[in-house]
């Protein structure tokens, strides 16, 4: 296995591409009692339109359809659900899916092999029937509306609606009750041997392992599949541009929230870029609206903020956006203070003391992050389906330089790809 | 065991963790007192008071720069419900000093910090900083409102409140709006000095100290050694339930603008077993704890009645509140299937099967305690409230020795105390 170090935080991964394609992640954590698995495919809610590798076939599938096939992989031939099994193993099993994958997991303290048995037994077996599709459209819809009723995530979709025209991020990820009664057994096949095919998989282990022994134990594990060609997946063409300016709805909320968001457009494809393009955004936020910045001094005290707003850069090959969210008495205000810190630093610069102070605060949050097997894991899957190592994080950012900051502020941070959605308390 | 704990004076305890699992360290104070409408919201706004400013670092953004300095030292302070104690909970998390990119001392400055936070505000003639006063009173009522926010929550919180109506444990943690009106920045800080004589102080260091006496850091630090001893006034959390009179369920209804129905059933138990809590416990976990539980497999998977489906155990009140989000039509229908799941437990229809993954799932989560270093914390508190000290082995022996006769023993002793139904 080929082994990566950061002699930083001191941690070591071991990394191995399968003659099938798949790519297996281990991070030995000595002496931990936890261990966490996590099974990933590079297929979410925006693999909407693609073409199938084996038959040339295009097909395009109903929103929702990556989530629901998360939910159908634990149902059994034998009447059994998996996810049953696991846990009755003691194990804490889940399962979830994004904008751009689906991932399977488990945390557990004893047992590792039986859950690991049962996980690569389920994720390698689908079995859906016109029944038990049915079955489980009652329970997504339930779902769908508990969404539906969660403020945070409508304004999510809203901003989203603002900044994308065509883009299938705007898909919410479960569906809507609508476009999941059109899913079928046959969709849920297509997909499943497009997207989980081992070269379109990825797996990462955190815990107290011995990785080369680990390693043999996942190969005995896996059926014998063949490696296929590259998924052809069909997405919209780029937008330069926003869709719209400012979105609201009203909904029974003490208090509007409001999420701020700057579009992307930059096109960059060199990842280590990206990390440093990553590194840089989540400086200049931190000093646009961060918890020491004069702007969140002044929201704060005249009321206007109740606390750190969240900060957020998401991006992938296809989407990439600021958001900055949170909850405020006056929205508008709180956008125009925003605009008008973006403002001062591209005219004035950025303060060598106060980028030092910063860059040494975001290091910190990245250390942090491996505290825990769970969040080491996942964080590694999602870096992969990026085609990103998250080492890189703590390696580059010493390369991130105050003036590199100011170019990446000058290139993101642009008035006409700004938006707003807010939530508005009802009267 | 990793864990000891020493008194620094009466009333105030360290509670040192070793550990060199983490990333980071992390240092805790604890305030606690008993759960009084009187105090509960000057509790809540003290917590945010005290955040805003000290003697030595006046405003909170001078704070966020020294901690920013510290590669992002974390601090952090809330308020909860520990059985009937209101506690006020100080944090700070910082990188432990072997993963800097260059040696620095930050555990020393984090102590300083954090004591300073809490022992040494910002005090002007015998009263808080007005501004600061004046303008948390608002934050706190926006709080408060807030409650309606997220509906899960909300429902959770309003059968709590309704089950135990006019007892401290149903009062909310952060306090009351016309309570609110009341406080100065005068009768705020003379309430805080007052706290400060009587609370049940406990203060943890948890990470990999190597050579340091952070002993000796702690208790040499200035603010501790001001600090008197005291008899602290808190409740013991008992091992032994109260007992409740049993009466028909109350149940209530509440209407808001939403599209999922929320349901929490408050479940009450007069058992007066020994180890009541262990097998409450192994109860809980069959009835609604995970996937393979008897909620789970019945209002979601067998009806499709709901997309959550599960219970939660609240030790330190023997109580147990099962929680279901469902079509506002199939309330009946969902009712019927959880009081027969309610049943089905007291007729000893569960296998023990269902016994053993229960356990599993039980012990598994306790194994992890240490795994996490918040929880670890938060796991040697509760045994410090307790009258009983339970170290993690001996938790997963007691949780191991559970049978299928006590089980059904008990669950002749669980009835439905509150429903909650949140509709349209």
């Amino acid at each position: 296995m080929k082994v990566i170090e950061s002699l930083k935080i001191k941690e070591k991964e071991y990394i191995e591409k399968l003659d099938n394609g798949m790519t297996v992640i281990i991070i030995p954590k000595p002496g931990l009692e936890k261990k966490y698995v996590i099974w990933g495919t590079h297929f979410g809610s925006i693999d909407n339109r693609f073409i199938m590798p084996e038959t040339k076939e295009e097909v395009f599938i109903p929103d929702g359809v990556a989530h629901f096939l998360e939910h159908k992989m634990f149902e059994q031939p034998d009447g059994t659900n998996s996810l049953d099994t696991l846990m009755g193993l003691g194990l804490d099993a889940n399962a979830y899916t994004t904008n751009d994958h689906t991932a399977y997991l488990f945390e557990c303290t004893d047992n590792f092999y039986k859950g690991l048995d049962e996980l690569m037994d389920y994720v390698q077996h689908p079995y859906f029937t016109e029944e038990n599709v049915e079955k489980e459209k009652g329970i997504i819809a339930q779902e769908i509306k508990m969404y539906d009723d969660e403020p945070s995530w409508r304004l999510y979709m809203n901003a989203m609606d603002c900044m994308y025209k065509e883009n299938p991020i705007k898909i919410d990820i479960a569906g809507s009750v609508e476009s999941i009664s059109k899913i079928t057994p046959d969709v849920l096949y297509k997909c499943y041997n497009t997207f989980y095919n081992p070269s379109n998989m990825a797996m990462v282990v955190c815990g107290d392992f011995n990785p080369e022994e680990l390693l043999v134990e996942i190969k005995k594990r896996l059926l014998p599949n063949q490696k296929q060609d590259k998924i052809e997946r069909i997405y919209p063409a780029k937008e330069g541009t926003i869709n719209k300016k400012y979105e609201e709805l009203e909904m029974e909320v003490s208090l509007p929230l409001f999420a701020f968001g700057i579009k992307d457009v930059e096109e960059n494809n060199d990842k280590e870029e990206l990390v440093k393009k990553h590194i840089a955004i989540e400086i200049l936020l931190n000093m646009i609206i961060g918890k020491s910045s004069e702007a969140y001094k002044e929201l704060y005290e005249e009321g206007n903020l109740l606390s750190e707003p969240d900060l957020d850069y998401e991006f992938s090959d296809e989407y990439a956006h600021v958001l900055i969210s949170g909850q405020s008495k006056d929205p508008n205000k709180v956008k125009e203070k925003i605009e008008s810190e973006i403002e001062k630093y591209k005219t004035k610069g950025i303060d060598e003391e106060s980028f030092n102070r910063i860059r040494k605060k975001v290091y910190g949050d990245y250390v942090a992050e491996y505290n825990n097997v769970g969040s080491i894991a996942r964080m590694f899957l999602a870096d992969k389906i990026k085609d990103i190592n998250s080492f890189d994080y703590i390696e580059k950012y010493n390369n991130v330089t105050k003036e590199y900051t100011e170019k990446v502020l000058k290139n993101v941070f642009k008035s006409e790809n700004m938006i707003m959605s807010v939530i508005k308390s009802r009267d | 065991m990793n864990y000891v704990k020493t008194e620094i004076k009466k009333g105030i305890n360290l509670h040192n963790i070793n550990t060199s699992k983490f990333k980071t360290n992390l240092f805790a104070a604890f305030l606690a007192t008993p759960l009084t409408r009187e105090n509960v919201t000057k509790n809540a706004l003290l917590a945010a008071v005290l955040r805003r400013g000290t003697k030595n670092i006046k405003s909170q953004d001078l704070i966020s720069k020294k901690l920013e300095e510290m590669y992002g030292a974390s601090f952090d302070c809330g308020i909860e419900k520990t059985g009937d104690n209101h506690v006020i909970k100080f944090y700070l998390e910082t990188i432990n000093e072997n993963f800097l990119p260059e040696k620095e001392e930050l555990d020393k400055k984090s102590v300083e910090i954090l004591f300073d936070i809490i022992f040494n505000p910002l005090v002007q003639n015998e009263e808080f900083n007005e501004d600061y006063v004046e303008s948390e009173k608002k934050k706190l009522k926006q709080i408060i409102e807030s409650k309606i926010d997220n509906k899960r929550a909300y429902s959770f919180e309003r059968c709590i409140e309704e089950m135990f109506k006019d007892e401290p444990y149903g009062l909310y943690k952060f306090g009351y709006i016309e309570d609110l009106e009341k406080i100065t920045p005068k009768n705020l800080y003379e309430y805080y000095q007052e706290l400060l004589q009587k609370c049940k102080i406990d203060i943890f260091a948890s990470g990999d100290f190597e050579n340091k006496n952070i002993n000796e850091i702690i208790k040499n630090n200035s603010a501790i050694k001001k600090l008197k001893e005291r008899n602290p006034e808190y409740i013991i959390n008992k091992e032994k339930s109260e007992t409740k009179e049993i009466k028909e369920p109350k149940t209530i209804e509440e209407k808001m603008q939403v599209g999922q129905g929320n349901l929490v059933i408050g479940l009450s138990c007069n058992s007066k077993i020994e180890n009541l809590k262990f097998v409450m416990s192994v109860y809980n976990a069959i009835l609604g704890g995970g996937a393979n539980s008897k909620l789970f497999q019945n209002v979601r998977e067998k009806n499709s009645l709901a997309y959550t489906a599960g219970s939660t155990f609240r030790r330190q009140k023997n109580t147990i509140f099962i929680r279901c989000g469902i079509e506002i039509n199939n309330y009946n229908k969902a009712l019927e299937t959880i009081k027969e799941q309610i049943e089905d437990m007291r007729s000893g229809k569960f296998t023990e099967e269902d016994i053993e993954n229960a356990k599993k799932l039980i012990v598994s989560s306790v194994r992890g305690i240490n795994s996490e270093q918040d929880t670890e914390i938060t796991y040697y508190y509760g045994q410090e409230l307790s009258d009983n000290f339970t170290s993690i082995n001996e938790y997963i022996e007691k949780i191991e020795r559970v049978t299928k006769d006590k089980l059904v023993e008990v669950s002749k002793d669980i009835w439905i105390n509150t429903i909650y139904f949140l509709r349209d």
